[in-house]
């Protein structure tokens, strides 16, 4: 494995490190023989940032994060998340985000985000006071008992976040939640994001395909490159915080998505 | 599973059905008289094809079939058409025909042996009155798959009502159409069956239905196997077809 | 000049269609045998209340018996079959196959094996609705989004968890429109059933009374039957709209087509 001379090797203590990913490999059975998905992962990511991995279609991000989550199993390496491994999905340190909102028709909007407390049993009132408050973070007070149908992708998107955030999970896992969004709706929604996240601190690991998205949103940048996947760049978003949709006119931003895109097209 | 090992276990499980049926009854754990074992109906079954009296129902039951068919298809095709094609006759009467299919026909056949008596006329009248009912609904329904965008795109290149109709709606549509077809027979077929049943003294329907009642079993399932096999033969057959009118299709 | 409103054209039409009951045979247009007055038929029916009553009793009867069979069995078996990638693949088509299979031609062996009492109607009326609510049920699990479960395991459900908490209520909408095809299918079954060979039941009176020729009796209870189904398709949609309001927007979309509301190929009845 080669690493690029600007590769950060900032290896956080391990205190201070929300995700480390060492050495990961994936391949799967193919029609053909097995074919490697990811080769040799490792990366770091410390607690609060928010850092956001991109990549060209079928380089495996998706498969990364969901074995981040604890969906899938990797079949070589160790992933650990605040020091304890992911056999299995646990929403209480990660929680997860997807591209499709996936609320639960038959459900409320409070009933979907209260959703993982009430499999874990806990009692109504605190249910209720805890999808209460996320319902207002999100920005969605006085929809709570509308249902999914009656809401927009945005809105849907929103209380997907909510969901996410119920259980306050130290790490919050996101897999291309904008994708499915108009361009409009996505900046603003970006922007939502940001101020979430800046009012609860959470590590977030982003997974998009949009170069624009990446530098707007991130504090770190992993460049992935294509089948099989492997980070090719690490990039510090020297951006200053609270980010302003300004900020993507200026030239910073400009080079910062020109190198992220010049990494991408060597590999694709 | 590979297509083989499908078919293997298919195969299998046919094995264990049949051998069931001949093993059972022999074995005396099903009663024979009411299921004969299966080699004794097969034994039957040859013999009934050679007799003429079999011979004739079958080819009656098959004309009726065949015009009740022909008589079916275009009065239920132009009606689905109408309905599908003309929004406001389509508003009144989509509604509707919810409840006509969950209405059982069959108690209109009094109303055809009345009219008709008993006979080739009542049998075909009554089965294309039903047959035309499920090729309304399929004719709409095809109808209504065309693609509106198709048609935009169709249109917008100056293609004229003739060529769309050719060029987009008949392709798009043959698909559908021809699986309309196969279902209106399964129905057709039906009602005919139902027909023969009820109040006739033709036809292998009545046949059967004669068999029933003297406790004639070997007969019965042997006319039973034949006609289950040619239904499922015609079937797969128009399957097969439209399988390869539709590989485009998702 | 404005359109009438599609639904009040219905009713005209319904109310012409009565009419034309009443009045086509008072005129002689139509002989009595063949089509009694709508007048005489409810004057019959009248008079003969408790027969049909106690008919359409026995016929209820074989109908929810049935059901059990159709809609119980063929819901669970189309579930099975549907949900489970190696049974629907094994046996999925060999079911499509057999619905080909005109099912009243069984109905001599049911009355040989059975009578031409209660349980032969049941046992038909059973199979002739299992395959069409076994069918549907198998096509309508698919539609299920595969992300809910996604989600739900992501979340930490457990497998139980899984089937009760998100399986079972996506498939709600899935059940009731098997539930509704087979009390249909059923009550078409049924029917069939009791005019071919029976000894009680709404369709037995309508064979008894044609053989006598007695055209009034029968059209009694030919309009018990109508009104019957009829009630019964009211009552299944009542219910369905009622439980399942957010029925479209759990499945996965459907390829968008046509032009306004398309109407979907159902799998009815031949009867």
């Amino acid at each position: 494995m080669q690493h690029l001379a600007n590769v950060s090797q900032l290896r956080a203590q391990a205190g201070e490190a929300a995700i480390e990913v060492e050495g990961l490999s994936h391949t799967y059975a193919g029609a053909n023989g097995s074919v490697p998905a990811l080769v040799d992962i490792s990366l770091s990511v410390r607690k609060g940032r928010f850092v956001v991995i991109v990549g060209p279609s079928g380089c495996g991000k998706t498969s990364l994060l969901m074995m981040l989550a604890g969906l899938r199993q990797q079949t070589d390496g160790a992933i650990l998340c605040h020091g304890q491994p992911m056999p299995k999905p646990d929403p209480e340190r990660v929680g997860v985000i997807f591209q499709e909102a996936s609320l639960f028709p038959w459900l409320t909007t409070l009933d979907n985000i209260e959703f993982p407390l009430s499999l874990r049993g806990t009692s109504r009132e605190e249910r209720r006071r805890r999808s209460q408050a996320m319902l207002s973070l999100v920005g969605l007070e006085g929809f709570g008992e509308r249902y999914p149908h009656e809401l927009s992708g945005g809105m849907k998107q929103r209380v997907s976040i909510a969901r996410g955030l119920v259980q306050d999970p130290p790490v919050l896992l996101m897999d291309e939640p904008f994708a499915a969004l108009d361009e409009q709706t996505r900046m603003t929604m970006g922007h939502e994001l940001l101020r979430i996240w800046s009012t609860t601190r959470k590590t977030v690991v982003f997974i998009t395909h949009s170069l624009t998205e990446a530098v707007y949103l991130a504090d770190e940048v992993l460049v992935m490159s294509a089948r099989p996947g492997r980070i090719i760049d690490h990039i510090e978003v020297e951006l200053p915080r609270p980010r302003t949709y300004e900020m993507m006119a200026t030239d910073v931003f400009g080079r910062l998505r020109d190198r992220i895109w010049q990494q991408i097209r060597k590999t694709a | 599973m590979t297509r083989t090992q499908i078919i293997v276990i298919r195969l299998v499980l046919l094995a264990l059905v049949l051998g069931a049926w001949e093993g059972l009854p022999r074995a005396g754990i099903i009663n024979p008289l009411l299921l004969p074992p299966l080699s004794d109906v097969l034994v039957m079954l040859v013999d009934l094809i050679r007799r003429p009296m079999v011979q004739e129902a079958v080819a009656v039951t098959a004309l009726e079939v065949i015009v009740a068919f022909i008589i079916a298809v275009p009065i239920g095709a132009a009606a689905g058409i109408l309905i599908a094609e003309n929004e406001y006759i389509g508003d009144i009467c989509k509604p509707m025909l919810f409840y006509v299919f969950s209405i059982p026909k069959s108690i209109f056949l009094p109303m055809f042996i009345l009219v008709f008596g008993i006979g080739f006329q009542q049998k075909v009248a009554y089965a294309a009155f039903t047959t035309a009912f499920v090729v309304l609904m399929s004719a709409a329904a095809a109808v209504e798959s065309v693609r509106s965008d198709h048609i935009m795109v169709a249109r917008s290149y100056g293609a004229t009502k003739t060529q769309i109709l050719f060029r987009v709606y008949v392709p798009s549509m043959l698909p559908i159409l021809l699986e309309a077809l196969r279902i209106a027979m399964i129905f057709n077929f039906t009602g005919v069956m139902i027909a023969e049943m009820y109040a006739s003294r033709t036809g292998i329907g009545h046949l059967i239905a004669n068999w029933g009642e003297n406790f004639q079993m070997p007969q019965l399932f042997a006319g039973v196997i034949v006609l289950s096999a040619v239904a499922i033969v015609f079937n797969e057959a128009v399957r097969a077809l439209e399988a390869k009118c539709s590989t485009w299709r998702t | 000049m404005r359109r009438p409103d599609p639904a009040a054209v219905r009713w005209m039409i319904l109310a012409a269609l009565l009419a034309l009951w009443e009045v086509v045979p008072l005129t002689g247009a139509l002989p009595e045998l063949f089509l009694p007055s709508l007048s005489k038929t409810l004057t019959v029916l009248y008079i003969d209340r408790h027969i049909y009553f106690a008919a359409l009793l026995v016929t209820l009867y074989e109908v929810a018996l049935s059901m059990l069979i159709a809609c119980g069995l063929g819901i669970l078996i189309g579930a099975l079959v549907g949900g489970l990638a190696m049974l629907r693949e094994l046996l999925l088509p060999v079911f499509s196959s057999l619905y080909a299979v005109p099912i009243v031609i069984l109905y001599p062996v049911f009355t040989a094996w059975f009578g031409i009492g209660s349980s032969s109607k049941i046992a038909f009326a059973g199979i002739y609705g299992f395959f069409p609510v076994m069918l549907s049920t198998a096509a309508g699990i698919r539609t299920i989004d595969p992300q809910f479960l996604l989600a739900a395991r992501s979340m930490g459900a457990t497998l139980p968890q899984q089937i009760t908490r998100v399986i079972i209520p996506a498939s709600l909408p899935t059940v009731f429109a098997g539930l509704r095809l087979g009390g249909a299918l059923t009550i078409i079954g049924v029917v069939v059933a009791e005019m071919l060979t029976a000894s009680a039941g709404i369709g037995y009176l309508v064979t008894l009374n044609r053989t006598i020729l007695d055209s009034p009796r029968v059209f009694a209870a030919i309009l018990a039957i109508l009104v019957l189904s009829i009630a019964y398709y009211m009552l299944a949609r009542a219910l369905e709209s009622r439980m399942v309001v957010w029925q479209s927007a759990g499945r996965r979309q459907q390829q968008s087509s046509s032009r306004g509301e398309p109407v979907a190929v159902p799998t009815p009845a031949a009867a």
